[in-house]
């Protein structure tokens, strides 16, 4: 039965060469909401999120979106329900742009089938979302590390997902990359878009989160409300500095300054 | 760069394979016409009358034309065997020879005609195949994490030691002439290719060939890797897998026929790729046609370039395909 809960995840267990490294991880996000999850490293995000997304199943566990088992639906009706953007994405292929994003096409044609004009509405869409239609025929290698954030994520759109998980989006960026990558985050939220990204940048996640799930050691330490989870005695003890929640003068934002512990 | 339309490359290769293949039956020592060429084929269809003698028949029917057929049948399963592999490894060095499946085929298959069992020909080969593609993906990831040039190295070894076998196998089993079997087993030779030949490569290439040819779909999702071909709904293992299996059989019934038959899995998908860009739906089927014209070109040198005498296919291939190799080596020195 299709409802309108957001992400929910119950009991996560991750095992990987014999090593737990996800402990009884309880976590939801709610439905139309842009949350964050951070954690230092190690902490085990990048695990959770491939969990979350059954593109590494978990050991066990459950997890649920919109009332929807994630986990035991067929492959392809949960590539069209969730898409997932992983850190980093390399190839050595001269795909162009446009076909990256058309890869995102795929959980809704069957194999043999020629590309639709819908489909290739969609792909126009997507680029057009990211600011990267003029880079249609340009060679996914030959971009920037931000320009191909936006492509992985133009690639994302084009699943047409209700849920988005992104590992670390912002990584490698540069800051006005980084910025522009959460305006369209939340901008999508806006649009009826779950999303959920692990971050490392505290101050990213204060000014642009709803909610914020940190994880440290494999397990939930606080979820919840951003600004009643990231206080500073939250982040003192969960990676060991010295935090001073401050103010952004122009947004009204917390930021956050850091100070050796 | 500007690319070519893939239709129009699918055109003008279904084309050029036509035309190669009728023109190739005409070349030989036995000076026969073109249209003497068709005309017998014809009658042998059923249409007319030869207009050849029957030994000049022969040539053409018994001979010529299978022969060819079995070039562009090895050719295109050959191709198509290299393209898959490069997408599913994620490996542009992968080839069904350079890792090895070639010489492990050659072993199987050798093994079974010692043991006087012909008829499990292309399923020995098969075997010997994936057994030698298991082996040499194991000992790569036993390196370390596995990389291109980890797995060459690992098809090396593993197809050194197949090729000892075969060739032991043979010295120590073949009474008649040796050396030419270990040749045309070690380096591919066509010259037996009849029509049981035909037969075996066309089932594998429809049989097989054909329905790998609607993956390219799936194989584009692999070029960032298995997490995000996972994350678009594809089921990787069994994708995996079951691609790497079916280009063993494809790459089995080919060197059963006609040997180890090196480069061509390699350089035909680079070239296609060049002229139409990576994507596999145009590019298994014009790699596969491509492929095809290739061989029977390859094959038509081979036998007549020092005629009356004849050299193993696989040394044209050798000679066209290891500078290629090489400069693939080059062009790839920063990420290896």
């Amino acid at each position: 039965m299709s409802d309108n809960s957001g992400l929910a995840a119950e009991r996560i267990h991750v095992t990987t060469d014999g090593t737990l490294l996800i402990d009884n991880v309880d976590c939801t996000v709610a439905r139309g909401s842009l949350s964050a999850l951070v954690g230092p490293n190690g902490a085990g995000k990048s695990t959770l999120l491939r969990a979350l997304t059954a593109v590494q199943a978990p050991a066990s566990g459950s997890v649920t979106f919109g009332g929807h088992d994630l986990l035991g639906m067929p492959r392809r009706q949960r590539a069209r329900l969730a898409a997932f953007v992983e850190q980093d994405a390399t190839t050595d292929s001269a795909l162009t742009v446009g076909m990256v994003v058309a890869l995102g096409r795929l959980p809704h044609h069957s194999l043999w089938e020629a590309d639709s004009p819908e489909s290739a509405a969609i792909v126009t869409a997507s680029l057009e979302t990211v600011e990267m239609t003029t880079f249609r025929e340009r060679e996914f290698q030959s971009l920037s590390g931000g320009e191909k954030q936006r492509v992985m994520l133009a690639r994302a759109l084009a699943q047409q997902p209700q849920l988005l998980t992104l590992d670390e989006p912002t990584n490698h960026l540069d800051i006005a990359a980084q910025l522009a990558v959460l305006e369209l985050l939340s901008s999508l939220r806006d649009t009826g878009v779950t999303v959920l990204a692990a971050l490392h940048d505290l101050s990213l996640a204060a000014s642009y989160c709803d909610h914020v799930i940190v994880l440290s050691h494999g397990t939930v330490v606080a979820a919840g409300a951003t600004e009643s989870v990231l206080t500073e005695e939250l982040i003192a003890d969960v990676y060991g500095v010295t935090a001073s929640i401050l103010r952004n003068p122009i947004t009204g934002k917390p930021v956050i300054g850091f100070s050796p512990a | 760069m500007a690319r070519v339309s893939p239709l129009a490359l699918g055109s003008a290769l279904a084309i050029a394979l036509l035309v190669s293949i009728t023109v190739a039956v005409t070349i030989g020592p036995a000076d026969i016409r073109f249209d003497e060429v068709w005309r017998s084929i014809a009658s042998h269809l059923g249409i007319g009358v030869s207009p050849l003698s029957e030994l000049r028949d022969g040539i053409v029917w018994q001979l010529r034309l299978p022969r060819v057929l079995t070039a562009a049948a090895v050719g295109a399963g050959l191709a198509l065997s290299g393209a898959v592999m490069q997408a599913i490894t994620r490996n542009p060095l992968a080839d069904p020879y350079l890792l090895g499946l070639s010489s492990g085929a050659a072993l199987g298959a050798v093994s079974v005609l010692l043991l006087g069992a012909a008829v499990l020909l292309p399923l020995a080969a098969f075997i010997g195949a994936l057994l030698a593609l298991t082996l040499t993906l194991l000992l790569a990831g036993s390196l370390g994490a596995i990389t291109p040039s980890r797995t060459v190295l690992a098809g090396i070894a593993v197809s050194a030691l197949a090729s000892a076998i075969t060739s032991f196998v043979i010295f120590w089993s073949v009474t008649g002439d040796s050396y030419r079997e270990v040749l045309s087993w070690l380096l591919g030779s066509l010259s037996g290719a009849r029509w049981p030949a035909v037969g075996i490569t066309m089932v594998a290439i429809i049989v097989i060939g054909i329905p790998v040819m609607l993956t390219g779909r799936l194989l584009d999702s692999f070029a960032f890797g298995d997490v995000q071909a996972a994350s678009l709904g594809v089921n990787v293992s069994a994708t995996r897998w079951g691609l790497l299996a079916a280009s063993a059989l494809v790459t089995g019934a080919m060197v059963s026929v006609s040997g180890s038959i090196g480069f061509v899995g390699l350089i035909l998908p680079h070239a296609v790729r060049l002229l139409v860009g990576p994507g596999h739906r145009a590019l298994l089927p014009l790699s596969a046609l491509l492929g095809a014209v290739f061989l029977v070109w390859a094959d038509t040198l081979a036998r007549t370039l020092f005629d009356p005498r004849e050299i193993p296919v696989g040394i044209v291939t050798a000679m066209i395909g290891a500078p290629i190799f090489a400069f693939l080596l080059t062009r790839r020195k920063s990420s290896t």
